[in-house]
């Protein structure tokens, strides 16, 4: 349950994992993971492998990291989303906005 | 800080001869009782710390009175047995009795100091929980008033116009979910359909909420005034992203029926799918293919629209997610899947909306829910009745003399919807006594004929088939995003009629090539197809109209009393 992360060894590619329920409870521990970690020009990889369920606070979270994300010109990547929250996802259009894999 | 007082009662003189000495060299100060009658009045009545009460004695014993203490004070007041007693089991009544702690005589001073002590430690603590509770008291109830203000107020904004029954719209929202951030707006259009707009802000709690009253303005205003709904979802999408912070969004969809072509046009943007019911199945499914709204900034032309035509009796659903992630006590999810299998399990499609309802709401019996239920229902009926919200009074103006000239050019056509700003300088000018909907219904047919067929060249034979509608649509969004010349131009004039009242006149001319208008059928069969409706309704509504010159041009005289 909870936030882990890992910064690549070239400080490029930040990956977020996220494992139980991505809501409300994470907000402090997700905003910690991208704040506590600088990245210029790199990828957060946010990864939903063992996210159960995602509300629309996380989505929330989400765009909160994208504004920061434009601040030190890095991409988002979103990864191993299972068929449930790929379709949160997709109802939100967030594909739109985000690169999911 | 306040010297300590503390009870001290005996029936005997010399007991508490020994008490006071040594509660006097403690510190403290001291009120005496002889019985416990009056040791309940004393505590009862004035300031007392701790207690120290002997058991046997006249008139009432230390039982009893602990007892009575325990039982009718409002705050804590320790209480400590001095007692001969050495029975464990009349020592044990001692504490069931009130007591909460006891020492036994002859006591010892220092343990009896080291009590005094110990008991007052607690009584503070007990003290500074009954203030906070007091504090959280006195707020919980300032919430209250706030919310129940706040609640009065949403509901005055969000109930206006709000018809239901009549109107073909049902529908369902937890009471307090409009502070959960759940809305439904609905205003009849200028087809006599409704305008419906059902959204979910992100988060709960009064914050999700703030966004509502601004979007409940702007639909409101924007539906009354005539605006598309790509202007105002465009006009509420760019409102929200500058009032929102970044992570608060609204999950919405826009559902707007036109009466006139017998169609519905539904945005998604968010919202879980939208489903279309006719004849015991599922015809079609809205699913959501726009980002949410205050997220990104927007044109309006930047919304994904669907449509789909109507035949009475048709119903759609829409609810907002808290239906689908209501959770059961198993934490299982109600899911899509319930819904549609809710709606074709239901024999009769009137019992569609309290099946669905029903069910969700059995489903998460006796489980929190961590989101609001929102369901609602349009029925598409071949009549439609609206409450009394009628006309908003508009100031009296004094009939004059005017005139006002537009000429749009191609590019003003394509991303421009001219007639709210043409009815805005109306309603400005003159004070029409119930003529604006039928004024706004005329510059609408008329100009959509101008538009449609003479700059755009198309066809009216295109609609001559239920699904001829979306065809043409598609067909004449395509040719606007196309074609590089065109324009029209109108001119209203307005004069005074010498009986009261006044005449307004429509010229209107377009850039087409005109056509030979004087084949055109009016009868009433025309007005049975598809197309064509348009000239009827205008030659109904106005003294006069006609084409003129080569067919590009059109007068329309409309008279008001």
């Amino acid at each position: 349950m909870g936030v882990s992360i890992n910064l690549s060894k070239d400080d490029k590619v930040l990956t977020i994992k996220i494992s139980g329920r991505f809501d409300f409870s994470m907000h402090n521990d997700f905003r910690n993971a991208y704040k506590d970690n600088n990245l210029s020009n790199g990828v957060y990889v946010i990864d939903l492998k063992d996210t159960e369920y995602m509300d629309s606070s996380a989505l929330g979270m989400l765009l909160l990291l994208k504004e920061y994300s434009s601040t030190n010109s890095s991409k988002i990547k979103i990864v191993h989303a299972s068929a449930e929250i790929r379709e949160i996802l997709d109802i939100a259009s967030f594909d739109k906005l985000f690169l999911i894999d | 800080m306040d010297k300590k007082i503390i009870l001290i009662v005996d029936d005997d003189i010399a007991n508490r001869l020994v008490l006071r000495a040594l509660i006097k060299a403690a510190g403290f100060d001291y009120i005496e009782a002889e019985n416990g009658r009056e040791a309940v009045d004393i505590a009862l009545s004035s300031p007392v710390d701790i207690i120290l009460l002997d058991v046997m004695m006249p008139v009432m014993d230390g039982y009893e009175a602990a007892e009575l203490i325990k039982r009718d004070s409002s705050t804590f007041i320790p209480i400590i047995f001095l007692t001969a007693i050495t029975d464990e089991k009349l020592l044990a009544k001692c504490i069931e009795s009130g007591g909460d702690d006891f020492l036994t005589k002859p006591y010892n001073h220092i343990l009896l100091r080291a009590k005094i002590t110990s008991m007052l430690r607690i009584s503070e603590l007990y003290k500074k929980i009954d203030n906070q509770n007091n504090e959280l008291n006195a707020h919980n109830l300032r919430v209250q008033q706030e919310i129940s203000l706040a609640k009065n107020l949403f509901e005055n904004v969000l109930s206006h116009e709000m018809h239901q029954g009549g109107t073909g719209l049902r529908y369902s929202m937890s009471s307090m979910s409009i502070f959960n951030g759940d809305m439904i707006l609905a205003a009849r259009n200028v087809t006599d359909g409704l305008n419906i707009l059902i959204s979910d802000f992100t988060g709960h709690g009064l914050s999700a909420a703030i966004g509502s009253l601004p979007v409940a303005d702007i639909f409101y205003a924007m539906t009354r005034k005539g605006f598309s709904f790509a202007d105002t979802l465009s006009e509420i999408n760019n409102k929200l992203k500058l009032l929102l912070p970044t992570e608060m969004f609204m999950a919405a969809a826009f559902i707007s029926v036109d009466r006139d072509n017998n169609v519905v046009t539904v945005v998604n943007a968010g919202l879980p799918n939208i489903y279309m019911y006719r004849n015991c199945g599922i015809i079609k499914e809205f699913k959501s293919t726009n980002i949410p709204l205050g997220i990104i900034s927007t044109r309006n032309d930047s919304f994904d629209s669907e449509m789909e035509s109507l035949e009475y009796g048709d119903r759609l659903f829409a609810a907002t997610d808290g239906v689908m992630e209501a959770e059961n006590e198993q934490g299982e999810l109600f899911g899509s899947h319930r819904i549609v299998n809710n709606i074709l399990a239901v024999k009769n499609a009137e019992d569609i909306f309290d099946t669905v309802l029903g069910d969700c709401l059995e489903y998460s019996q006796g489980v929190e829910q961590s989101d609001d239920i929102t369901l609602l229902e349009l029925c598409h009926k071949k009549d439609v009745e609206y409450g009394i919200a009628e006309q908003d009074a508009l100031p009296s103006i004094n009939p004059a003399q005017w005139s006002m000239q537009f000429s749009l050019d191609i590019n003003s056509l394509r991303t421009f919807d001219i007639i709210p700003y043409i009815m805005q300088g109306v309603n400005g000018l003159q004070s029409i006594p119930n003529g604006r909907s039928t004024i706004q219904t005329i510059l609408t047919e008329i100009f959509s004929n101008a538009l449609d067929h003479g700059v755009l060249g198309l066809d009216s034979r295109i609609k001559n088939t239920p699904d001829g509608y979306m065809n043409f649509y598609q067909e004449k969004t395509h040719r606007l995003e196309t074609y590089c010349e065109g324009n029209i131009q109108i001119i209203l004039s307005h004069e005074l009629r010498e009986m009261g009242g006044g005449v307004l006149t429509i010229h209107i001319v377009d850039s087409g090539a005109g056509f030979d208008f004087s084949k055109i059928d009016y009868s009433i069969e025309n007005n049975r197809s598809y197309s064509g409706r348009g000239l009827t309704l205008i030659r109904h509504l106005c003294k006069e109209s006609h084409f003129i010159g080569k067919g590009n041009a059109f007068i329309a005289v409309y008279e008001w009393e």
